[in-house]
């Protein structure tokens, strides 16, 4: 098994490209992408972690951050979804696409 | 069997079902208000009546206020019990019951109350399904109980989502209005961003401790600090820096040639991403958007009761949980991290008062003053004093109820002539209903800390705390910025005390009871406890189990 570092190294990465498209890009569903890679980012810290102390809380945490991103995904999409149908921009028939709308 | 089930709930009522029970109890609640709200919706009209009290909006609201009147007799309980014997602890000591936790579950339950009743006339809140709104209040309350109750990081990250998810709920709900919710996205945004963050900086947490609960990770710490005064005293000359250098050398040979700082890198950086993490995800950035000038509205396109309890109560979540790990995690590396903090409250003050200097929304000018009045809080970490403890909840105590009052006013004016909520909306309240203006006056002065108000003696504590530990300067910093803070506040009373009433051509300004009774009760507060603030220190003093 590789040391710890590494997948310290491996998180740190993940967290730094997650924070640079959270506040670089301005479409609202690559930030969203973006945040659930500092998600993933703290994940793999807790995985990492776990195995270094041979402890379970770890994983359990693990799997709770994943479950956690998935709902706020979710959530986030209806909230989205919800503005969209309101500013008439996900519509078939609009020829606008999401991201242009969604830009700010 | 039924027996055995029932000597079974017993003995889970009397271990871990009493320490979780007045957030079952919001819970159970909740739950009646969503079924009720759904029986309501899908019974016809024929079979109801149609002068039946279920086609009335004043079911929810009753069911809603009455799960907080019975968690708060169950928080009040409680409180006597562990008076008694003890903290209580359960669910292998992930929750506890302390003073602190009481302390903070009343003012949140006091907040949820008085949205309630503010929310029953509110012509802003959407009519259609509204026990769900009321539902989302109880659930929110709820979890931040449960953020002020955790003692383990799995479970602070599980309730700080739990809050957060009913919180873009009761953003996003789509209102009267037709005004997009942009507002709501931007909340949503920062407030993911932060848990992130926190969720990062938890990792490292547990990576530096092994360890979940909040205590063992304090002792890992603290074992780090302990592990960098002694490389800083072997740098010494002399006798003791030589002994001290020999321990490392024997105990710790790798430390040797660490600079100081080293072993408290790792846990500084987890305690900037917890702390900013925390503070974008609860308190108030998200609502600094210009986002919405671009479309030409200044207003947030959320209700004004929703505005108040996002600024209000998830600001207070914030800071309780805050203040609970800043005091037991990174207690041991205070004179490192008050530096950090104290920039943060600085900055914060700053970016209020000077943001607010050129707005004209109403209710932009009471949000982003509450970023200064969150920060004023926040300096009360900074001195770190057996006051300072007092000082911040008794500063907590008093602004939740002169808030709520400029907020229950600001909602019963606006209701009146539906414009934006601008500044000029005010102009002649004093002719229109003079009682609604002199009590703007009242909570204005107490939010800007004018002695006879409750609002002086919060300040007038931090002050007097950061004096005490030797802070003068950023004790002199309160005062000086209490000036274009007061600026701020008092232009809201200017405008409420001059013109005309045929100028602006508005009706007079009537109150419902249940506004009314929520003024009455802001209004005792802010002067209560501005004029006799004994019995209101005397609860700040408890939070901390003084």
């Amino acid at each position: 098994m590789p040391p710890v570092t590494h997948y310290l190294f491996l998180s740190f990465v993940l967290f730094f490209i997650g924070l640079t498209g959270v506040l670089s890009r301005r479409n609202l569903i690559v930030q969203l992408f973006s945040m659930e890679i500092i998600l993933n980012a703290a994940s793999v810290n807790f995985m990492a972690f776990a195995r270094l102390y041979g402890d379970a809380s770890g994983q359990v945490f693990s799997i709770l951050v994943v479950a956690m991103l998935a709902l706020e995904l979710l959530v986030a999409l209806v909230i989205i979804a919800a503005v969209c149908s309101r500013w008439k921009c996900a519509t078939p028939d609009d020829a606008k696409d999401l991201s242009s709308q969604l830009d700010y | 069997m039924l027996n055995h089930i029932l000597s079974a709930f017993r003995t889970y009522m009397h271990g871990d079902g009493a320490v979780l029970l007045p957030e079952m109890q919001l819970f159970l609640f909740a739950i009646g208000t969503l079924a009720m709200d759904s029986w309501a919706a899908n019974t016809s009209s024929e079979k109801l009546g149609t002068n039946s009290v279920f086609q009335q909006n004043y079911w929810n609201p009753a069911i809603a206020l009455a799960g907080t009147a019975f968690s708060a007799l169950t928080l009040w309980m409680l409180r006597a019990r562990i008076m008694q014997s003890g903290d209580l602890a359960g669910f292998h000591l992930t929750l506890v019951v302390d003073s602190y936790f009481v302390f903070f579950s009343a003012l949140f339950l006091a907040a949820t109350a008085l949205v309630i009743l503010l929310s029953v006339n509110c012509s802003t809140i959407s009519p259609v399904r509204q026990g769900r709104y009321f539902a989302l209040l109880l659930f929110a309350c709820m979890s931040m109980m449960l953020m002020v109750s955790a003692v383990d990081l799995v479970v602070i990250f599980l309730a700080m989502q739990a809050a957060a998810i009913s919180a873009y709920f009761l953003a996003a709900r789509p209102g009267v209005s037709n005004r997009t919710p942009s507002a709501a996205v931007r909340f949503l945004f920062s407030s993911a961003l932060g848990s992130g963050l926190v969720v990062y900086g938890f990792s490292l947490l547990y990576g530096l401790s092994g360890d979940t609960n909040i205590s063992q990770v304090a002792r890992a710490l603290g074992g780090r600090h302990n592990v960098a005064k002694v490389i800083a005293l072997s740098r010494q000359s002399g006798q003791q820096g030589l002994q001290m250098f020999q321990l490392l050398q024997s105990r710790l040979p790798e430390a040797v040639h660490w600079h100081a700082f080293t072993p408290e890198a790792l846990p500084i950086a987890a305690f900037m991403l917890v702390s900013v993490g925390m503070i974008l995800k609860f308190a108030v950035p998200p609502f600094q958007t210009e986002f919405n000038h671009a479309n030409g509205e200044t207003d947030f396109g959320i209700p004004g009761p929703v505005i108040l309890y996002l600024s209000g109560a998830f600001g207070f979540a914030a800071v309780a949980l805050l203040l609970r790990l800043l005091f037991t995690i990174f207690a041991d590396s205070q004179n490192i991290w008050w530096y950090i903090v104290a920039g943060m409250a600085i900055a914060g003050i700053s970016y209020g008062v000077l943001a607010t200097l050129r707005q004209t929304n109403l209710e932009r000018i009471i949000v982003y003053l509450s970023i200064a009045q969150m920060s004023y809080v926040l300096l009360g970490v900074v001195a770190a004093n057996e006051g300072a403890a007092t000082a911040m909840t008794y500063y907590l105590l008093t602004y939740l109820f002169t808030v709520t009052g400029v907020f229950g006013i600001l909602i019963a004016v606006r209701d009146k002539n539906t414009s934006a909520g601008a500044l000029n909306d005010l102009s002649g309240l004093r002719q229109r209903s003079p009682v609604t203006a002199l009590l703007l006056v009242v909570f204005v002065l107490s939010l800007t800390g004018v002695p006879p108000t409750a609002g002086f003696f919060g300040r007038y504590f931090i002050f007097h705390s950061l004096l005490e530990t030797g802070h003068r300067y950023i004790a002199w910093f309160v005062v000086v910025s209490s000036l274009p803070l007061a600026y701020s506040y008092l232009r809201i009373a200017v405008y409420a005390w001059r013109g005309n009433k045929s100028e602006t051509e508005s009706a007079a300004v009537a109150f419902g009871v249940f506004e009314a009774i929520v003024l009455g009760i802001c209004v005792f507060v802010s002067l209560a406890a501005g004029l006799y603030s004994e019995p209101f220190t005397r609860m700040a003093r408890y939070a901390f189990g003084q």
